[in-house]
């Protein structure tokens, strides 16, 4: 199945009738972190982990590439790379996000500011570069565009930097589908705000929309064992998240969020009014949450590891039911699971080293199978031995993670793992065979 | 002139007007019609349509001139999340812009079926008896293509995805999947918004029809 969908007639009238007086129904979300505006859900098992990978030079073609690997376990590739798209040229790759038809994949370089739009879904296994937009900072200014959100239509673009100084002061440009720039907005510097942006979450059934704080260029492009001493450097990140209202886009408040909070996970619960993140240099899980008045609040819930060691809370992954989430911390290389039952008291219940360095994190619908990425940024990864480049797949069972399979992206001559995306082989586009023979006529 | 026009307009956002935010109807409370932007996110497409007299139209002729809210759908859908959600949707709307003289003068209402097929002028005139049966709200016109030829330019111009299941007929997802989409489209043919199941609320539409209603007025768009 595609997407939810109601089964019988009796119980679609039941359900129109009520649609008609509720008017406000909350859209199943992607595979529990994408935008909730992205269609077709992937609900049972994926066929493919596709994995933006950052070029490393001298090996392989040393381009940043889009890495397709065989997630399905009847397949005869099962853990295999079936597919490489490379984009010919090193740019920082980093995160990417979905188009609302999940048809097209966008991702985006940190350095280069280019974005890169691949068709998934002619041939879901190989996907295809089909458009680059280079002139993101000549046309907005901004820098290091991060996170790709669908809303209908459109991809809402958070830059990281800005063109005039490389520091945290950005805005979020907003594309149409076919990669036409339509609006920005700026982040607020103003009210408390220092203008940083990260992570964008939207929650349609409040008209919000949440944002998180980062780094500017200058930062994340240093090495890191220069920047954590380079006391003047280290006062440059985020300290805030900023409430926007969606219809209007503008902001409506401003919460202080010391230490960098990264990646935004709402809720998907039917009627549920919170989101969580991670602070990456104060190593807390924050709640973001309405009062019992309707204000939103934003409060530290928990700490993640042991803070004063600087662990480095990256990527989280909410589970569907919203009751539990996963967090890595890049230093120590540890999974940590979380009991969201309460949010307001998180407490930890599981964690378990999955690599000498892991950031990003995705689990599936059903919450059986996580994928981790080693590589954080190219020059914060760690060197040496310790630089492991993988994709490692786990099942969980609620108690253990237990290895599936595993690619090393340094032997495969690939790069460094970053951002990975669910792919399934049913989401096949209907029209695009060439022929004229209707595809409901083929059933 | 146009002052005045603003004025009338406004003064008919009052109470018992179908523009009037209802915030316990949403959840939240949205911003007031007028007060926020809405993005030129591409223009319609043009096309070859046929409308329910089987008589062929350029698609422009019900994309232009008025304010229009168009779905694309299929007769036989059986999504209940899918195209009779979109139907009874737009039912409700054109019920509610009917209370409002400003608003019914402006608006036009657009089904689009994407399975030529089946969905002939015969079929979508069927379709769209249950829907105006009542006579009253702005004009509605159910269209369909002749053929595949002339529908799949219209849909990758809207950017309306069509998938096709790798297991063949899906009964929940109906046999065509598909992400719900309406489109408001101003009367100099720009999509100014796009409505998925998640943001498909009535009241929202209508705050956004009356936004594009006070552009006008103030000579925007």
């Amino acid at each position: 199945m595609l997407r939810a969908s109601v089964s019988s007639p009796r119980f679609a009238a039941m359900w129109l009738a009520s649609f008609a007086l509720i008017a406000s129904p909350w859209a199943a979300a992607d595979e529990t972190c994408n935008s909730p505006y992205i269609g077709n859900l992937i609900k049972g098992q994926e066929d493919y982990v596709y994995v933006w990978t950052l070029g490393i030079k001298g090996l392989g073609d040393g381009s940043d590439k889009l890495v397709t690997i065989d997630a399905n376990p009847a397949s005869k590739t099962y853990g295999k790379v079936v597919h490489k798209a490379s984009v010919g040229r090193r740019g920082e790759a980093h995160h990417m996000g979905l188009t609302d038809d999940r048809r097209f994949l966008w991702a985006g370089g940190l350095d280069d500011s280019r974005i890169y739009v691949f068709d998934i879904a002619k041939d879901p296994a190989k996907p295809r570069l089909v458009k680059t937009i280079a002139d993101l900072p000549a046309k907005t200014g901004y820098v290091g565009p991060h996170t790709f959100y669908a809303l209908p239509g459109r991809v809402l673009v958070q830059g990281l930097s800005n063109s005039k100084d490389g520091g945290g002061v950005t805005g979020m440009a907003l594309y149409n589908n076919q990669g036409k720039l339509i609006a920005t907005y700026p982040m607020p510097t103003e009210g408390g705000g220092d203008g940083y942006g990260y992570d964008i979450a939207i929650n349609p059934q409040k008209n919000v929309l949440l944002t998180s704080s980062f780094a500017g260029k200058k930062n994340y492009m240093m090495n890191l064992g220069k920047l954590v001493k380079d006391a003047e450097a280290m006062k440059h990140f985020g300290n805030t998240m900023v409430l926007w209202d969606l219809k209007a886009m503008k902001p409506t408040k401003i919460f202080s969020v010391p230490g960098a909070p990264l990646e935004i996970r709402w809720s998907l619960n039917q009627g549920d009014n919170w989101a969580v993140t991670a602070s990456a240099l104060t190593s807390k899980l924050w709640l973001i949450k309405q009062d019992a008045s309707g204000e939103w609040q934003a409060q530290s819930v928990a700490d993640i590891g042991d803070a004063s060691k600087i662990p480095l809370p990256v990527d989280i992954s909410i589970r569907a039911d919203g009751k539990g989430l996963w967090v890595n911390t890049f230093m120590d290389g540890k999974t940590h699971y979380f009991d969201l039952s309460n949010p307001e008291k998180p407490v930890q219940t599981f964690e378990k080293v999955t690599g000498k360095q892991v950031n990003m994190i995705s689990q599936s619908w059903d919450g059986e199978r996580v994928y981790v990425a080693s590589s954080l940024l190219a020059n914060w990864d760690k060197t040496g031995a310790d630089n492991e480049q993988f994709v490692r797949a786990f099942k969980w069972d609620g108690k253990e993670l237990a290895p599936a399979f595993e690619v090393d992206f340094l032997k495969e001559k690939l790069g460094r793992a970053h951002h990975m995306k669910l792919g399934s082989k049913a989401l096949k586009t209907a029209f695009e065979d060439g022929s004229e023979r209707s595809p409901l006529a083929a059933q | 002139m146009k002052f005045v026009l603003v004025v009338v307009l406004l003064a008919g956002l009052g109470a018992g007007s179908p523009g009037v935010v209802k915030g316990d109807e949403l959840g939240f409370v949205p911003p007031a019609p007028g007060s926020y932007a809405l993005q030129h996110i591409l223009r319609a497409p043009e096309g070859e349509v046929l409308d329910m007299s089987s008589q062929p139209r350029r698609l422009s002729r019900f994309t232009t001139g008025k304010i229009t809210l168009l779905s694309l759908i299929y007769t036989s859908c059986s999504d209940g999340s899918g195209c009779p959600l979109a139907s009874h949707l737009l039912r409700q709307l054109r019920q509610r812009a009917d209370a409002d003289e400003k608003l019914r003068a402006r608006l036009r209402f657009v089904t689009f079926s994407f399975d030529p097929d089946n969905d002939t002028p015969e079929a979508m005139r069927a379709y769209a008896q249950g829907f105006l049966s009542d006579g009253k709200g702005p004009p509605w016109h159910f269209l369909t293509t002749r053929s595949r030829r002339e529908l799949v330019p219209v849909l990758r111009g809207f950017g309306q995805d069509v998938w096709v299941s790798a297991n063949g007929s899906d009964e929940k997802a109906g046999r065509l999947p598909h992400l719900l989409k309406a489109f408001l489209i101003d009367r100099n043919g720009w999509i100014r918004e796009i409505y998925t199941t998640s943001f498909f609320q009535p009241q929202m539409v209508l705050n956004d029809m009356t936004t594009l209603l006070l552009e006008e007025v103030r000579g925007g768009g």
